[in-house]
């Protein structure tokens, strides 16, 4: 608003007390942060980091040329114990894995490094390294690769502003706390043929400066949560109908063209990697209860872990065919306990030393 | 930098507490410069060098201008502005699109070409920053202000850092005088101007981001038809969206400028009560409508000659409007349609003349009825990233697909956008013939700490997850 008959505007300022109102308003919102911080921890929240894309990017710039990098879902970022296979491998690996991704394009994306010729432990979820490129977990990839290509200095500055925050207060949790988690959680049923995706799991696990993350301990112990994250599952497994606007042989078509050009870019993705003398492990890691049947029955065996392999000629280790790794009981049917992924881990060493002495 | 990020909060209180510090008005100056220049070399630091030279070609030109008394002389310093700065402009902003179109073109007539994708970054802000300048340098030709001689004070107007990535547009004559002097300091105004800043970013981050944009988003980025409830709610959650995302950090910029003293200009003003698509331009990014208006409307002639020439002016003006907020046809279109609509505005105008009715309460509904659902429809081109999906969406709008259309909406998503947009058309009729100043200084104090206090904390529960502000990308 301007001043009438002011040689140059310039804005009003409304009567009202305003730097009391400053004040006020200040003390009112530290005082309900305060409370909301006490609450958050009264709900079993802790401080801890939050898997950011900015978090992932801080990994991806620590790839030397001869690392060995975790890639894939949030099975490797949940059953990889870093320390342990430190130990075994005499190297840190650097955890690349994203929760709810597609593995395929992150292959891809260190196949066209050419600097890199280290080793890559690639964790196959056939559900989700044979999406389309326009499904979630494709984009979930993509993003990350699109974070690492246009993070912008504010950006990395605001990544290292944030750690300290993130590790003191605990209602700085980004799954369940934030405005839009909190309203997602009020319940509203949706219109019967609304197309709506399933709600994504609450808060149950941590994650270090490495991304090593770790479930909550207590997945093991309250029921409640448990039956929340396992329960979770089954729908995000299971894959949306197809869309009614497109023809079932029109449909069929698209799927086995999309999924013949994705063996094909595991199998270009490899081979690049293995020419300039890096090495690509497979692993398929355990999953329990109702969710292991469904994945088996959505993509059998020989659909897609077999093929894999077949097509790329790169070692694979799936739990279920060593001893020491297939009575694994994941909590939440997902994934391994904290405690039990430094065991599965320990055990894991002697395996991918073997796979990577294959030529 | 955005105003919804940590780093700005911890780069503006650094600012701030430093410029109240620093004894001398020209330190205190130098100072804003250089935080605008870190501003914007924090999101790429290279492109600092761009707008170092448009700063010093336009500054450099106008003093030129002002000293050149011959016509000619001063016209070539005129073009001399204008080629470097529309050079810059079109090269970063349109190369690309241009050559996309002459393929396109090409094609049609048969001719296979395959130019190169340049692939250019487009430099942020580089739309608001090169029509700052040239307002500048076409008023010192004008005559209607004086060339400053200080570099720092220019070069201080145009990266001045509350607006200089996504506006509003100011202009030198609005602006520089007030570098002459420090303004007195006032913690009224610094506190008002923190009220603004909140209002902006509680705009932004929780209206916009957190309530509208996932429901724009599932209906522009769904790839088959729509039932029509929800394309109308995809429409109207990014009407909303785009009002408070662009609204919000304007906002931002006014309050933010404030803290330092300094007053820029309003740049909405309760945009959906707009009774005729006329009014709507006046209160729609005005800082935009007024630079087209006094630059390019009014140069072309504006409506001093025949209706016929009147209105091509008219579309001249609104498609290159459309295409200044983005290089693609649909941007060309959505501003051809505002400029059709201003046409027939116009001529119900002039059907209806001085007839009583048409300022009684039920045609003024009408009216307000015709333009908010106008409005809607165009921002179908604005949103969609292709002709493709623009007809789809409006398709879906007018229930061509019936019950067999995809519903990509949550109840919960329904709510919110339906919710908001009753509230802010409410808030909008109220306030609409007043000014948000007069409305707060009516307001109880108690409810107004209250207000500010709500919104501060549900700025705190986003967490800073909001995204980019849509502007940018123009």
């Amino acid at each position: 608003m301007t001043t009438p008959n002011a040689p140059y505007f310039e804005r009003t300022v409304p009567a009202q007390p305003w730097t009391i109102l400053a004040l006020a308003a200040g003390v009112i919102v530290l005082a309900l942060a305060l409370g909301w911080e006490r609450y958050c921890r009264n709900l079993g929240y802790e401080p801890g980091l939050d898997d950011t894309p900015d978090l992932w990017v801080e990994a991806r710039r620590s790839v030397q040329p001869d690392s060995i990098v975790a890639i894939g879902s949030s099975r490797i970022l949940f059953n990889l114990d870093l320390d342990e296979l430190e130990k075994g491998l005499g190297k840190r690996p650097v955890q690349l894995a994203l929760v709810g991704s597609c593995v395929a394009p992150m292959l891809q994306h260190l196949a066209q490094d050419p600097t890199f010729h280290g080793t890559v432990l690639c964790d196959i979820v056939p559900a989700l390294a044979t999406v389309p490129p326009m499904a979630p977990p494709y984009h979930n990839t993509t993003k990350a690769l699109d974070r690492l290509k246009n993070q912008s200095v504010a950006q990395q500055w605001g990544h290292h502003l944030s750690l300290p925050l993130e590790q003191t207060f605990a209602c700085l949790q980004q799954e369940d706390l934030t405005l839009a988690a909190l309203l997602k959680q009020v319940r509203i049923p949706n219109r019967p043929a609304a197309q709506v995706g399933p709600a994504l799991p609450p808060y149950f696990s941590t994650i270090d400066r490495d991304r090593r993350t770790r479930m909550l301990d207590r997945v093991q112990t309250d029921q409640a949560l448990q039956d929340r994250v396992k329960f979770g599952w089954l729908p995000l497994f299971t894959p949306p109908p197809k869309p009614h606007w497109i023809p079932d042989a029109a449909f069929g078509e698209y799927m086995h063209g999309m999924l013949e050009g994705r063996f094909k870019d595991f199998a270009d993705a490899v081979a690049a990697i293995q020419k300039r003398g890096g090495k690509v492990v497979f692993v398929h890691f355990p999953s329990s209860g109702d969710l292991r049947p469904l994945e088996e029955r959505l993509i059998p065996r020989p659909a897609v872990w077999d093929r894999l392999l077949k097509d790329t000629g790169a070692p694979g280790i799936a739990f279920e065919d060593h001893a020491d790794l297939k009575d694994f009981t994941c909590p939440e049917w997902s994934h391994l306990s904290a405690t039990d992924s430094v065991e599965f881990s320990k055990r894991l060493v002697p395996h991918l030393t073997a796979a990577l002495k294959t030529p | 930098m955005l105003f919804n990020s940590l780093t700005f909060v911890v780069f503006f209180l650094a600012v701030f507490a430093t410029y109240r510090l620093l004894p001398g008005w020209g330190a205190k100056k130098s100072l804003l410069l250089a935080a605008g220049f870190l501003f914007y070399g924090a999101w790429n630091p290279p492109f600092v060098l761009l707008l170092a030279l448009s700063i010093a070609v336009d500054w450099w030109v106008a003093g030129r201008l002002d000293q050149a008394e011959e016509p000619g002389r001063r016209k070539a310093w005129l073009v001399v502005s204008l080629i470097v700065n529309l050079g810059l402009l079109g090269y970063f902003k349109y190369g690309d699109f241009l050559l996309d179109t002459t393929r396109s073109l090409l094609a049609a007539a048969g001719i296979a070409y395959q130019p190169p994708h340049l692939g250019i970054l487009l430099p942020i802000g580089i739309s608001f920053y090169t029509f700052e300048s040239l307002s500048y340098t076409i008023d010192v030709y004008r005559r209607e202000i004086k060339a400053t001689k200080s570099l720092r004070d220019y070069a201080m107007f145009v990266s001045f850092f509350p607006h200089l990535v996504a506006g509003p547009i100011v202009r030198a004559r609005d602006f520089l005088h007030q570098l002459e002097a420090p303004a007195a300091p006032s913690a009224q105004r610094t506190a008002w101007g923190l009220f603004l800043m909140t209002l902006g970013l509680f705009q932004k981050v929780v209206l916009a981001d957190t309530l509208l944009a996932p429901a724009a988003d599932a209906v522009f980025g769904h790839a088959f038809p729509l039932h029509a409830v929800d394309a109308w709610a995809g429409v109207l959650a990014f009407a909303f969206q785009i009002l408070f995302d662009f609204g919000g950090y304007s906002l931002c910029a006014i309050g933010c400028a404030l803290t330092f003293g300094f007053h820029i200009n309003d740049n909405f003003r309760f945009p959906y009560a707009a009774k005729g698509f006329s009014d709507f331009w006046r209160r729609w990014h005005i800082s935009l409508s007024t630079w087209l208006r006094d630059y390019l409307y009014i140069p072309l002639g504006g409506n001093r000659g025949p209706a016929w020439r009147t209105g091509i002016n008219l579309m001249v003006v609104m498609v290159l409007g459309g295409l200044w907020h983005g290089a693609a046809w649909t941007f060309a279109v959505w501003g051809a349609l505002h400029g059709l609509l201003l046409l027939a505005e116009r001529g119900v105008k002039r059907l209806i003349g001085d007839a009583a009715w048409a300022s009684t309460a039920p045609a003024a509904f009408v009216g307000w009825l015709v333009t908010f659902v106008g409005i809607l429809v165009t921002w179908v081109f604005f949103r969609a990233t292709d002709f493709g999906g623009a007809m789809k969406n409006l398709a879906s709008m007018a229930g061509v697909f019936g019950a067999q259309g995809d519903q990509v909406l949550a109840t919960r998503d329904l709510v919110q956008v339906g919710g908001v947009a009753l509230v802010v058309l409410l808030i909008h009729r109220l306030l609409r013939d007043t000014s948000l100043e007069a409305a707060v200084a009516r307001w109880p104090s108690w409810l107004l700490g209250i207000a500010w206090a709500v919104m501060g904390v549900l700025i705190l529960l986003t967490q800073g997850a909001g995204s980019s502000f849509i502007y940018f990308q123009f």
